[in-house]
């Protein structure tokens, strides 16, 4: 038998607003959330990072030797007063960057199977908040994409979790288009990134517009990796009310395992293209590792 | 109709399993419900070629079950029903409906009643007239009925404890089949033979000519029926009859008394083949006597059931003996070896101390069936006239010879003449040697005995040789002389043995055979000495020949058996039967018991000799059915059952099949939770029957038992009331420590009691305050304190009244109430000499907390006075089991946990010292009993001795 797909009747979509339910029960998780979130942020030692190059900054980075036709007022004499050469004092580069955070509230995000402890949007809260917290306590301005302004205080996860849970439900799954970011700030986008590719495409464009770099996360629920079934079974898509009936499911997961290997390649190729990062988070692994990475490549990045 | 006993009422419903193979296509093509799963990548399917995809069968069990069902929910609709109802036979004009009733029909009556009923429903269905004959009833002339008429008369119809008289019916039945040229017949027979049914079968169907006869009987069994009981010397045996010659079967035989108290049951088994089984009743020989009922256990029908009348009791046998002073050296007495060698199998009965003329009108007063007469010489007149008598009706008198005998003259009781005087063989002056025994007479009672080669006679008395001698020889000795004869006088018998009963004249009282020689001679007795009891005395005094007419001739009968062998008053048709009883019951003298209890007969079903055949049916040409109708019983509601738990079954698999697994996996602790509660509820519903029934069975409490019994304890009785129990606990904890420390008792700690519940056996001595609101004790606990003081217990019943006056003590109201319905032996205050006032202190009264109350005691046995006043101390045998006071014991004795007196007392502290003087008597008195009262003698003993 073909698969069949079409409209969900209305009695699947009372199905998928339970999801909906879930997704927006995410403002009652959230203090939960808050805390595994500066847990996870704890992990990772950020500090006011030096941008590893010369610059305005208060911290000493290197002594160079002075070139002519620079203004003699930067030769530290005191350090030339040891030998023969003059020196020049360069300070380490320091500047604080906006870091732009996206993460999909839609109704699939709060998909859990039993192979998962917990749901996509959950983990992708965790991972956002805490990347905020580690980002401001490392001096960097962290805002929520289309919902709040950039901010700097400690208590921005505070904030951006009150944001979070008052955020009106989103079903686009993908960052609003019309805020490109500035060149020098940086975009994380964090969902399941299941919606067509092309429409993925254009929305990194859209937000990489201006030149801003950016970071793909991806999360997946082990059991859209895997496809553990099995039997006569019918798929329905919480989002967009696709229902997909595979006579037997086990002769369906070569054909999906290569259909989700091409997506992935299609995203890693959306990334690579406007030279952002992409990369895949599965729920049944701990939070912080995607939250190390991510870490890792924001600093790399202003390198 | 199939080899099944089944049938369906709407058998085109059948059709409806046509449909299956349509179904089964359907289902086929049918793939399962799938499972619903989210899956937010579902678009990404939507891309992904599916290769292969055979839709996922169902499986073959499912499908299967499925099936079942529908054909289970067809098969149900077709109403099938289990033993459908037989056709009755077919046909439009008048039924003939013939039906056994006799004993063999009693047993499944209602089986039997229950097919004619069928009929009769049958012919009402088809508007046949129809005509019902009940076989073992008075043949009468047959009119047709409507069905209607004769289900009334199949009513009252009942079981007869006889045996049908089949041939009786014929005529009547001939002449309604030539009045109903059209009429059939219908004979439910009972399966047996008894009352001619082959030779009935025939006459039925000679009658009908060529119209179909129908016969229902019971093709795999019958009746069992019990027959010649008799109560043998060693044991009671009856034999159980049956028709059939099947497989082994044990039948249970019980043997009950007049009023029905059953006296034993055993078995009797039917070999392979065997018709006949014998029970045998190892009882002693009196409850043999008392015998009158035996039947087959459950059998339900007068056939199975012997009654036995006191004709066939073991006899009672008189010894009497005509020497003197027997019994102060009993192994020379006469009578000794015939009382031992009668013993088996009579009942012996002596007279002692009184002449043979006494004994022997006592034995006649006692209507012994047999009487013993060793080496009577003479009797008074009065004796031998009633002796005469009661030969001429039926005793037995057995004789034997010895000095005393062979000098007496003739006096017509022996069955021989006798020549005066004896003869002696083997003496040292006498030529002939003892004689041996040589044979015994073919005529006579002892023919199948074995001669025995050991018994040898030294003394005889000899028979004049008359010519009538050689008849009346039952036994010779080696020379031809007679060594026992015997003659029948009128209906009774005697018997004389030309020896005596004791060794001296020859040996024959030491071997085995005269044993058997008196045991053949007994059971010729009649079984009763005089059978017409009442006329005894009259016949006694009007000779042998008034006697005989005197009689009743006939006996009225007093119980009967109903067809199901139950006892009932005599039905107004039962004629009275010839006094010497009838071989088996006919339906003018049904089986039961005739004449007065103690002398009357018994009619039994069937004869002593009666075996059961079967009918035999043939050659005949008849239609034979089975008379046992199986209730029709619909099948659907169960067929319907399965099918709804095939539903069920279905409704699991379909869940389980569509990923429920998964489901109950996620909610297996809640489904879990829910399982336990439902589980719970379960249980928890037959858990209050569960206690009901516990609580009723007294519960052994071995704590207690442990604790009241690993040290001697003083108890008291816990009334209820606080401040009493806490004083009653608190006087007895100062006593066992004066008991400890004054003398050698170490008692444990007192020990709170409860009558109606906690065993009492424990405690030698209770202590029980009474207070004014005491309620009276149930009937139950009054059983357990009187048992408590029937074996030994002593209670001290303390009203603690003392000090409110008079009417305290003994004559307290509330103590009267409690003692309600209570054993109490006579009451006396303890006089000045009672042991308690020696036990271990001496005392002069008894003060507790209040002083002046009496110690009242079991009133002792009045000695005399001179008795009473040397002795120091009186004492009972053993210790009064109530003792009551009112002087508040307990509030005297009582101490606080630091050792100080916790009440006052009336007047000072000896009084104190006193009570607990009283308390160490008391407590002494009970453990030691009279023992004190004997140790005051002691000195006067030590005195005795040193003179």
């Amino acid at each position: 038998m073909a698969a069949r797909a079409g409209l969900a009747d209305p009695a699947e979509t009372r199905i998928a607003s339970r999801h909906e339910e879930a997704a927006l029960g995410l403002s009652g998780a959230l203090p939960r959330l808050v805390v595994a979130a500066r847990r996870a942020s704890a992990t990772v030692v950020h500090g006011l990072h030096g941008r590893r190059r010369s610059g305005v900054g208060e911290n000493f980075w290197q002594y160079r030797r002075f070139t002519t036709g620079e203004p003699v007022g930067r030769i530290d004499w005191r350090r030339s007063a040891r030998d023969d050469h003059l020196y020049v004092r360069e300070q380490e580069w320091e500047a604080a960057h906006t870091v732009w955070i996206w993460i999909d509230r839609s109704r699939s995000m709060a998909f859990r199977s039993n192979l998962a402890p917990e749901s996509k949007v959950e983990r992708a809260a965790v991972l956002g908040l805490a990347l905020a917290d580690a980002l401001v306590r490392g001096g960097e301005r962290v805002g929520l994409l289309g919902l709040t302004r950039p901010t700097a205080s400690r208590n921005a996860i505070e904030t951006l979790a009150q944001a979070l849970g008052a955020a009106q439900p989103d079903d686009s799954g993908l960052p609003p288009q019309a805020h490109p970011i500035a060149r020098l700030s940086e975009a994380v986008v964090i969902g399941d990134l299941l919606a067509p590719e092309a429409e993925i495409a254009a929305a990194v464009a859209s937000l990489a517009a201006r030149g801003g770099r950016g970071h793909l996360v991806m999360i997946v629920d082990p059991a859209e990796e895997t496809f553990p079934f099995t039997g006569r079974t019918e798929f329905l898509d919480p989002d967009g009310a696709t229902r997909v009936t595979a006579g037997r499911a086990e002769e369906w997961r070569e054909g999906y395992v290569a259909r989700l290997a091409r997506h992935r390649a299609a995203l890693a190729d959306i990334a690579r293209r406007h030279a952002w990062s992409f990369q895949i988070h599965r729920t049944d692994r701990p939070a912080t590792e995607p939250l190390l990475a991510l870490h890792a490549r924001l600093g790399e990045a202003a390198a | 109709m199939s080899a099944l006993p089944l049938a369906f009422l709407s058998p085109w419903l059948l059709l409806g399993l046509l449909a299956l193979p349509a179904i089964w296509l359907l289902l086929r093509l049918t793939p399962p419900k799938p499972r619903r799963v989210d899956f937010p990548p579902a678009r990404l399917l939507l891309d992904v070629e599916a290769r292969r995809e055979t839709p996922v069968a169902m499986p073959w069990w499912l499908l299967l079950l499925r099936l079942a069902l529908i054909a289970l929910i067809v098969f149900a609709l077709a109403k099938p029903v289990w033993n459908p109802a037989p056709a009755a036979p077919e046909g439009a004009g008048p039924l003939l409906i013939a039906l056994d009733n006799g004993w063999p029909a009693a047993a499944d009556w209602d089986a039997r009643a229950a097919s004619a009923e069928t009929a009769l429903a049958a012919a009402e269905d088809a508007g046949r007239a129809v005509a019902l004959v009940a076989l073992a009833d008075p043949a009468r002339e047959i009119g047709l009925t409507t069905a209607g008429e004769a289900r009334e008369r199949l009513r009252v119809i009942a079981p007869q404890p006889v045996s049908p008289d089949r041939r009786a019916h014929l005529p009547a039945i001939e002449t309604f089949f030539r009045a109903h040229g059209d009429a059939e017949a219908l004979w439910i027979a009972d399966g047996l033979e008894a009352g001619e049914a082959r030779a009935f079968g025939q006459g039925l169907r000679a009658a009908l000519g060529e119209r179909p006869l129908t016969v229902r009987l019971d093709s795999t069994g019958s009746a069992r029926g019990l027959a010649g009981a008799a109560n043998l010397p060693a044991n009671l045996t009856v034999r159980a009859l049956r028709a059939e010659a099947a497989g082994p079967e044990t039948v249970r035989v019980r043997a009950s008394d007049l009023r029905g108290r059953p006296l034993g049951e055993t078995e009797a088994v039917f070999g392979v083949g065997a018709r006949e089984a014998t029970a045998t009743f190892d009882l002693p020989v009196e409850l043999r006597n008392d015998v009158a009922r035996l039947e087959i256990v459950g059998a339900r029908t007068a056939g199975a059931v012997q009654l036995m009348d006191q004709r066939s009791r073991r006899r009672a046998v008189g010894v009497a003996t005509g020497a003197t002073a027997d019994t102060a050296q009993p192994l020379l007495a006469p009578s000794y070896y015939v009382t031992r060698a009668l013993a088996p199998f009579a009942d012996v009965r002596e007279a002692r101390g009184q002449g043979a003329s006494q004994a022997v009108e006592s034995f006649l007063d006692q209507k012994l069936p047999a009487i013993v007469l060793a080496d009577v010489g003479a009797l008074s007149d009065d004796a031998h006239r009633r002796l005469e008598a009661w030969v001429e009706n039926g005793g037995v008198l057995i004789r034997f010879a010895g000095p005393r005998l062979a000098a007496a003259p003739d006096d017509g009781l022996s069955p021989v003449r006798l020549r005066q005087g004896g003869r002696t063989l083997g003496g040292a002056l006498a030529w002939e040697t003892p004689q041996p025994l040589s044979s015994f007479a073919g005529s006579g009672p002892f023919a199948p005995l074995t001669v025995p080669d050991d018994v040898t006679v030294t003394r005889q008395v000899l028979a004049e040789p008359d010519a009538d001698l050689p008849d009346r020889v039952w036994a010779t000795l080696g020379d031809g002389t007679p060594l026992v004869t015997g003659a029948r006088q009128g209906k009774g018998m005697t018997v004389l043995f030309h020896v005596t009963a004791d060794t001296r004249w020859s040996n024959l009282p030491l071997s085995g055979a005269f044993v058997d020689m008196l045991r053949r001679v007994v059971d010729l007795a009649g079984t009763g000495g005089g059978q017409p009891q009442a006329a005894e005395g009259a016949a006694a005094e009007a000779g042998s020949a008034n006697a005989a007419e005197a009689r009743p001739a006939t006996l009225p009968p007093t119980r009967t058996l109903d067809g199901n062998g139950a006892f009932r008053a005599p039905p107004a048709t039962a004629k009275p039967v010839p006094a010497e009883g009838r071989a088996f019951a006919t339906p003018d003298n049904p089986p039961g018991f005739y004449g007065p209890a103690e002398a009357g007969v018994a009619v039994n079903t069937l004869a002593a000799d009666a075996t059961l055949a079967r009918l035999d049916l043939t050659g005949l040409d008849a239609a034979t059915g089975d008379v046992t109708v199986a209730e029709p019983t619909p099948v659907a509601p169960w067929l319907f059952t399965i099918a709804a738990l095939a539903a069920i079954l279905d409704g699991l698999a379909a869940f389980l099949l569509a990923g429920g697994a998964g489901l109950l996996g996620r909610r297996s602790a809640r489904a879990a939770a829910l399982a336990l509660a439902a589980l719970g509820l379960a249980l928890a519903a037959p858990a209050p029957h569960a206690q009901a029934q516990t609580a009723e069975k007294p519960a052994y409490d071995e704590r207690f038992a442990l604790e009241a019994t690993l040290a001697t304890r003083l108890a008291y009785v816990a009334s209820g009331d606080f401040e009493v129990d806490r004083l009653a606990k608190a006087g007895l904890e100062g006593l066992t420590q004066a008991l400890a420390s004054r003398t050698a008792l170490n008692p444990g700690g007192p020990i709170a009691v409860d009558p109606a519940k906690d065993e009492l056996a424990f405690f030698p001595l209770l202590y029980w305050p009474v207070t004014q609101d005491a309620a009276p004790l149930d009937a139950a606990t009054r059983a357990r304190v009187d048992a408590y003081m029937k074996q030994g217990g002593a209670i001290l019943f303390d009203t603690r009244d003392a000090v409110s006056g008079s009417g305290g003590g003994a004559e307290s109201a509330a103590l009267k109430r409690l003692l309600e319905g209570l054993d109490i032996p006579a009451l006396e205050p303890a006089p000045r000499d009672h042991v308690l006032t020696k036990a271990f202190y001496l005392l002069n009264d008894f003060p507790g907390r209040y002083d002046g109350s009496p110690l009242w005691v079991e009133a002792l046995a009045g000695e005399d006075e001179t008795e009473a006043a040397d002795r120091p101390a009186r004492a009972g045998d053993g210790v009064s089991p109530v003792l009551i006071t009112g002087a508040d014991f307990a509030g005297a004795w009582a101490t606080g946990a630091d050792g100080r007196p916790l009440l006052p007392t009336s007047t000072d502290e000896r009084q104190r010292e006193m009570a607990y003087r009283v308390g160490v008597n008391i407590v002494m008195y009970t453990l030691t009993g009279n023992y004190k009262a004997d140790q005051v003698h002691v000195p006067a003993l030590l005195e005795r001795l040193g003179q």
